[in-house]
């Protein structure tokens, strides 16, 4: 895991300093909020509907046992005893007051973390894969290049005050976890002809204007990264659109240009960019590798315990997957537990999941962008022993991958921009499809929740979408179908008119049915029947008949 | 703050400033209740906002805006209501 260098730490002291005074100067009246609220924001404080929030980086969703214990803390001591994980791998407290805010980013940073670029338009924390590092068909550990991309991006002067907010996720095989492609920029790293590189797309994100991202540059290699992203920046910094906020993302600009004029252009500031220093020689790589080592797994033929328990052979079956060491394996802690909002842990269960990383995973938590927690490296012979624990805590809900393992954004209980609320949508969906068999029988499908078009719940990517309006004062849910954020990512289509609360869970039964109908084997799952027959089935069965309850 | 403003009788409203917590404006300052809270008529508005202004310059608020209400004087929208109330799922 990363540690701080000495820079790394004088500057996040400095930065405390800085907003501790800001925060003072706010509360004697020197600053008005205007004046201050782009401060708050450049540290990840916001005003919600009814309390501050304050949103916590975790670069690329890793964490030690000794971070996840203060994240602990500060929730009993600055906050209500919980924390909220989010779909960009952050965590979010909700009830923060802003004097004690100064201490809540003292405390963070005795365990080198921060709010910098959680929120304005600047670079944001570089998202990746929750499983980096640990599985076989990985060609490279993406971590250290998030690291090294983080190092360039904070506080980067030219790029501060970029036209709108800016994302970038790094993934290490095919397979893509991290939903890079409906990021700002989405980087791959991939292998040819013996020598490994990146794949570079531009352009993804989702909220009013959803857009798959593009492929700008076949084949990137390494020691060019920065330049090239340096490239991309100064071109968005130059071209994007400054006059309208709803068309300033880079999407935005690279739709308008075309993708092939804009990688002209990109590749023209490439050309011009003399900035050697950017340039990434072989031991500078090698340094920042270092911190990502696995840690001392001794492969073992140790076998996953067998026990007579139908709870945790679910839980083994669903939540737990092979590690790239023999005799170890990754668990997925699910944050789906039937009636808790998605992605919310206690602070007891915080404390409990240091414990349990210290125990069983090398101090080592990762955290995912659908909103659950991972313990990377757990020997297999300790599984039903740490599966024991889990279940204490309410931390051994099996149902990774499967309908109640939904994605949801915090909605209208406590976001002043959304226009439904969606957490209740997830409890309903998560208490109506509850039982295990039930859910094993529909398969691995995605439904992601948000409660406004911004879609921080990823709807336009769910397998199963949704998408909370406001209808004449009345709560209404627009469903989408199709939608992947994965390697096959796409962009889901809507079914048709809304749906009352009262009616969304019928909605989803009838979508479901249609599913089974067509189902043509076992294996078959949601999204491949949907690609196979197309909407106007499901379209077809859910509203031929449809009769409004409410 | 006034932004084409509907309705004719309203809250003021806004967020305290060291907290962030919901409160309305009453007769004898800030209170986080309604229950005291001025019902304000549409050609008060002006009136009221004022005020919002005074009390933001004297630290006190932050973030103050007019709650609609209905015709039996309660608050209107489903997003006020929560933001009186608080949220309505159980942690």
């Amino acid at each position: 895991m990363y540690k701080y260098s000495d820079t790394d730490k004088k500057i996040i002291a400095s930065r405390v300093k800085q907003f501790e005074n800001q925060v003072n100067r706010r509360l004697e009246g020197k600053l008005t909020e205007e004046e201050f609220k782009p401060l708050r924001l450049m540290n990840g404080l916001y005003l919600q509907l009814h309390a501050y929030m304050l949103r916590v980086a975790i670069p690329y969703g890793e964490l030690s046992s000794k971070q996840l214990r203060k994240l602990a803390f500060i929730a009993d001591k600055y906050d209500r005893g919980y924390g909220h994980f989010t779909t960009r791998q952050n965590i979010q407290f909700n009830w923060p007051k802003l004097p004690d805010v100064p201490e809540i980013l003292n405390e963070l940073s005795l365990v080198e973390m921060h709010a910098i670029q959680t929120s304005g338009n600047c670079i944001r924390n570089i998202s990746s894969d929750h499983l980096a590092g640990l599985t076989i068909n990985e060609i490279e550990d993406p971590r250290p290049w998030c690291e090294i991309i983080r190092k360039w991006s904070t506080f980067h002067p030219e790029f501060s005050f970029l036209p709108r907010k800016f994302k970038i996720a790094v993934i290490g095989c095919d397979e893509d976890r991290a939903a890079m492609l409906v990021h700002d920029i989405g980087i791959r790293i991939i292998k040819r002809h013996c020598q490994v590189g990146f794949e570079i797309f531009v352009g993804g994100g989702q909220g009013r204007t959803p857009i798959i991202a593009k492929k700008i540059k076949n084949f990137l290699p390494k020691k060019d990264i920065l330049n090239y992203l340096e490239a991309i920046l100064t071109t968005y910094n130059q071209e994007g659109r400054r006059d309208n906020i709803y068309k300033a993302r880079i999407k935005i600009l690279v739709q308008e240009l075309g993708i092939e004029r804009f990688k002209s252009l990109v590749e023209e500031n490439f050309s011009k960019l003399s900035n050697k220093e950017l340039e990434i020689d072989k031991k500078s790589i090698e340094e920042i590798f270092q911190y990502f080592r696995l840690p001392p797994l001794k492969s073992s033929s140790d076998k996953i315990p067998l026990e007579d328990n139908q709870e945790y052979k679910n839980w083994i079956k669903q939540n737990v997957i092979p590690h790239k060491i023999k005799g170890f394996s990754i668990v997925q802690i699910s944050l789906k537990e039937p009636k808790k909002p998605p992605g919310d842990a206690t602070s007891n269960q915080m404390k409990a999941l240091a414990k349990f990383s210290e125990d069983f995973s090398f101090s080592e938590i990762r955290v995912t962008h659908e909103q659950n927690l991972v313990l990377p490296h757990v020997p297999n012979k300790e599984l039903f022993n740490l599966w024991s624990q889990l279940k204490k805590e309410n931390l051994a809900t099996p149902n990774l991958g499967l309908i109640t393992d939904t994605i949801c954004c915090p909605g209208m209980d406590y976001c002043a921009l959304a226009t439904a609320r969606s957490i209740p949508i997830s409890q309903k969906i998560s208490n109506h499809f509850n039982n295990y068999c039930k859910q094993k029988e529909i398969g691995n499908l995605k439904i992601k929740i948000s409660g406004c078009i911004n879609a921080c719940g990823h709807h336009h990517v769910g397998n199963i979408g949704i998408l909370g309006l406001d209808r004449r004062g009345e709560e209404f849910y627009q469903i989408t179908l199709g939608g992947s954020a994965k390697e096959d990512a796409a962009i889901g289509e809507i079914v048709g008119p809304s749906f009352s609360e009262t009616d969304l869970i019928d909605a989803i039964e009838k979508i479901l049915n249609t599913y089974k109908k067509h189902k043509k084997n076992k294996g078959e799952d949601f999204l491949s029947v949907f690609r196979r027959i197309g909407i106007k089935e499901f379209k077809k069965d859910l509203y031929d008949n449809f009769t409004e309850k409410s | 703050m006034v932004k084409k403003l509907q309705g004719e009788a309203f809250l003021l409203s806004a967020n305290e400033l060291r907290t962030g917590k919901v409160v309305f404006f009453t007769k004898k300052g800030w209170s986080s209740s309604t229950r005291e809270a001025i019902k304000i008529k549409a050609d008060e508005i002006n009136k009221y906002e004022e005020i919002s202004i005074r009390e933001e310059k004297k630290c006190k608020i932050v973030s103050a805006k007019f709650v609609e209400l209905d015709d039996a004087g309660n608050i209107k929208t489903l997003r006020d209501k929560i933001r009186n109330c608080g949220i309505t799922i159980k942690i």
